[in-house]
């Protein structure tokens, strides 16, 4: 009855004996496939960028949503399994609106995070009593930004359960490259609109296609408007004004 | 000779339900004999300052005309020591503590989850839908809770047993809520106070309501007790204040006539 | 409290106008407690400067009928605290037996600390409000005496309800009218409780089962009394008889004795 070494990855919640969750660790293989997403965080507010990856002429770009609203002052953008991250977005808009009937007041960005991140682990048998509600964890990141009483924050979870926040953070199949960038040329100084090229730049040098208005999108987080994501003439304006190199 | 045979307490006391038996069985669906509520009588008090609130409360608590002791608070500061909330409730006592209990933890859980303290706003919201979730067997009780606002401001909110609520300026609570809020009607927000020699009839103006300093508000809230206590026998025995500033929560004791 | 323990937690008459007797005709199960069966009278107790006296007779009462003559009321709580029960016995018994069982339940785990009387009174107050939440009441009224955390004195109250308080002198039923104000004359505050010495309390307790004898029809002159303090912890007597009772005062009242008109 010895379960072979390589067989450490059918139990979803069985441990290696290295102590690794194998199952855990492949769903973080799954958002290395994904399209690229981009998040910066300024003093302003936050922006947002994806990349869509355009895999047909005829396909209609609008109908590619990466970037998702979670509450006014809450968006986020999703690299990795879409499908999974409808659930986690769902959960999330709840737990917002939830706070906001209870309290009268916007739910944190910290504590939407953390409220996304409860779920990521609910997968496996379930513990005594506790219905486990997925067979296998999550395929997806999300770059949460969000606008509180503590200005502009941006955070990135995992399907692992944990999350950090970050000034600058890149996730998908771009994210060593366009981490890498955002490192160089991040600083606390930016504004708004600059992070808007930083962004765009950074996922223009990681894309396979070429950078256009379609098959980006942008969306910011800012005290006075909330969450929004940006028309296709505001992406039109800020792709023209990316240096030509 | 009829009386002789009459069950129960004697007349002239307070009867109980049992005293008359009907002869027939009432019809209709059979209803619980065990009644879950009890008044505790004593009353509460909240006014809100410009920087400060004072929530206060006698110490008195009865059953029917027995004093049961002449020391149980009905204002409590909840949410831990960093919280600057404080909460009174008067009427059935035991739902009042399960109360007060239950908004404690979840002041200390918000801590925890959302890392912040709980503003008073939230936490006024928050004991609404608590009020409100009871809506079907509720806690017979009035609350009145206070604290500072986002802006320093004293706030003072007020509830029904069933969490409708209202952020006022001052609110009585109780058994001699009705002695004391029309005191508070004319003493905090000057209700029928006209500014003089301004003429009569139409030319008459009603003064202008201004925060009070904490010093004048002190002494009407004993002044408010101090009355009650001569005119309503479940008012009495103490005074317990909780006042609430930007520096921390004081809370003052005194003693009101035991008789 | 109430003296009569069937009216306690009743709608009040000139309240709520005529008791719905319907109840006494139905064919369905009766499901939980509406009225107390066998009943036991007042609990008295006091605190003075190095513990509590609490005090009960032995008598369970059967509507007016003194049906059981040796009923223990007061029980002792792990050698520190005492509870004394008014009201329902059957309920008393039940809580005993639970009580019963957290004691066993605690003498396992390896806390060091055992429970005190304040913990036990909380406790009590959880259970009986939950229950009273419940509309199955357990019909009791309560009296926990004992040492807190600190070894001070404690005494407080819990009924049916969950309805709690603390008090230097407290009474449960008739004691309440009879009890209280004798007691609160010789200990009215907590400043008293420390002028009070342990003869005097026991002393006090004593006058005042005597007269809840004299007045209160469902009393007996047999008793159990209970004396808490840190030196000794609990001594329980359960088998004290009334001393020096002089009815003389009966005569004076008319139909008290024997005479009728």
């Amino acid at each position: 009855m010895f379960i072979s070494r390589s067989e450490y990855d059918r139990g979803i919640n069985t441990f290696s004996p290295e102590g690794r969750l194998f199952q855990v660790e492949y769903s973080l293989e799954a958002i290395k496939l994904g399209s690229t997403a981009i998040g910066v965080a300024t003093g302003e507010g936050v922006i947002l960028g994806v990349e869509k990856r355009v895999t047909s002429t005829l396909l209609e770009t609008s109908s590619v949503e990466k970037i998702v609203e979670i509450d006014r002052h809450i968006g986020c953008a999703m690299s990795g399994l879409q499908a999974d991250a409808r659930s986690m977005v769902e959960h999330a808009r709840v737990e917002s609106q939830n706070h906001a009937f209870h309290y009268a007041e916007p739910l944190r960005v910290e504590s939407c995070t953390q409220a996304i991140c409860d779920l990521a682990l609910r997968f496996g048998e379930g513990a005594d009593g506790e219905e486990s509600i997925m067979s296998r964890p999550f395929g997806v990141a999300l770059l949460i930004a969000g606008f509180d009483e503590d200005g502009p924050s941006l955070y990135h979870a995992e399907p692992s359960g944990t999350f950090y926040r970050y000034d600058a953070k890149a996730i998908g199949s771009g994210s060593e490259g366009a981490q890498a960038e955002l490192q160089n040329e991040f600083h606390k100084s930016l504004t708004l609109s600059e992070a808007e090229i930083l962004t765009l730049k950074t996922l223009k040098q990681v894309m396979e296609e070429k950078l256009d208005s379609k098959n980006v999108q942008l969306a910011s987080v800012t005290k006075d408007k909330g969450f929004r994501i940006y028309t296709d003439d505001e992406m039109a304006e800020v792709v023209g004004r990316l240096p030509t190199n | 000779m009829a009386s002789v045979f009459h069950p129960g307490p004697p007349s002239g006391t307070p009867k109980y339900s049992f005293a008359q038996q009907p002869n027939t069985a009432s019809e209709g669906a059979r209803q619980h004999s065990f009644y879950p509520y009890t008044d505790n009588g004593g009353s509460t008090l909240g006014i809100a300052g410009a920087d400060f609130t004072i929530i206060a409360g006698d110490t008195r608590s009865t059953s029917g005309y027995s004093i049961n002791t002449r020391y149980c608070p009905k204002v409590f500061r909840i949410g831990g020591p960093e919280s600057r909330i404080a909460l009174s409730v008067v009427g059935f006592a035991a739902d009042g503590d399960a109360l007060k209990e239950r908004l404690d933890t979840i002041l200390k859980m918000y801590k925890y989850q959302h890392g912040k303290t709980m503003s008073v706003a939230a936490c006024a919201q928050r004991l609404s839908h608590i009020l409100y979730g009871k809506r079907f067997f509720p806690y017979y009780v009035h609350a009145i809770l206070g604290g500072l606002d986002e802006e320093g401001k004293g706030a003072v909110y007020s509830y029904d047993p069933v969490g409708s609520y209202e952020r006022e300026q001052c609110r009585a609570g109780g058994a001699a809520a009705s002695l004391i809020m029309p005191f508070l009607d004319n003493q905090v927000n000057y209700k029928n106070q006209c500014i003089p020699g301004r003429g009569t009839g139409h030319e008459l103006r009603q003064r202008v309501q201004e925060p009070l300093p904490r010093k004048d508000v002190e002494q009407l809230v004993e002044d408010a007790f101090s009355s009650a206590v001569e005119r309503h026998i479940e008012v009495g025995d103490g005074l317990q204040m909780i006042i609430i500033t930007s520096k921390g929560i004081e809370e003052i004791y005194k003693p009101l006539k035991k008789d | 409290m109430d003296c009569h323990p069937e009216v306690w937690g009743r709608p009040r008459y000139e309240i709520y106008g005529d008791y719905d007797h319907s109840h006494l005709h139905t064919s369905g199960p009766m499901q939980h407690t509406q009225q107390p069966i066998v009943t036991g009278t007042s609990v008295i107790a006091v605190k003075f400067k190095d513990g509590v006296v609490i005090a009960a007779d032995n008598l369970a009462s059967y509507g007016s009928l003194a049906r059981f003559t040796d009923v223990k009321r007061l029980r002792k709580f792990n050698s520190q605290s005492v509870i004394g029960f008014g009201g329902d016995v059957s309920d008393m018994q039940y809580l005993d037996r639970t009580l019963g069982s957290l004691d066993t339940n605690e003498n396992y785990s390896n806390s060091d600390q055992p429970l005190h009387a304040r913990n036990l009174h909380t406790y009590l107050s959880k259970v009986m409000y939950a229950r009273r939440s419940k509309f199955d009441p357990l019909w009791n009224a309560i009296l926990v005496a004992g040492l807190d955390g600190e070894d001070m004195p404690f005494l407080a109250s819990v009924d049916l309800l969950g309805t709690k308080f603390s008090s230097p002198t407290l009474a449960t039923g008739f004691g309440a009218h009879l009890a209280v104000p004798i007691l609160r004359r010789t200990v009215p505050d907590e400043e008293a409780v420390q002028q009070t010495t342990k003869d005097q309390a026991v002393e006090l307790v004593k006058e005042s089962m005597k007269v809840l004898f004299y007045r209160d029809a469902r009393s007996l002159d047999n008793y159990s009394i209970a004396v808490i303090t840190k030196e000794s912890g609990v001594e329980l007597k359960e088998n004290e008889k009334l001393e020096n009772q002089s009815w003389a005062f009966a005569d004076q009242i008319r139909g008290y004795g024997t005479q009728v008109n």
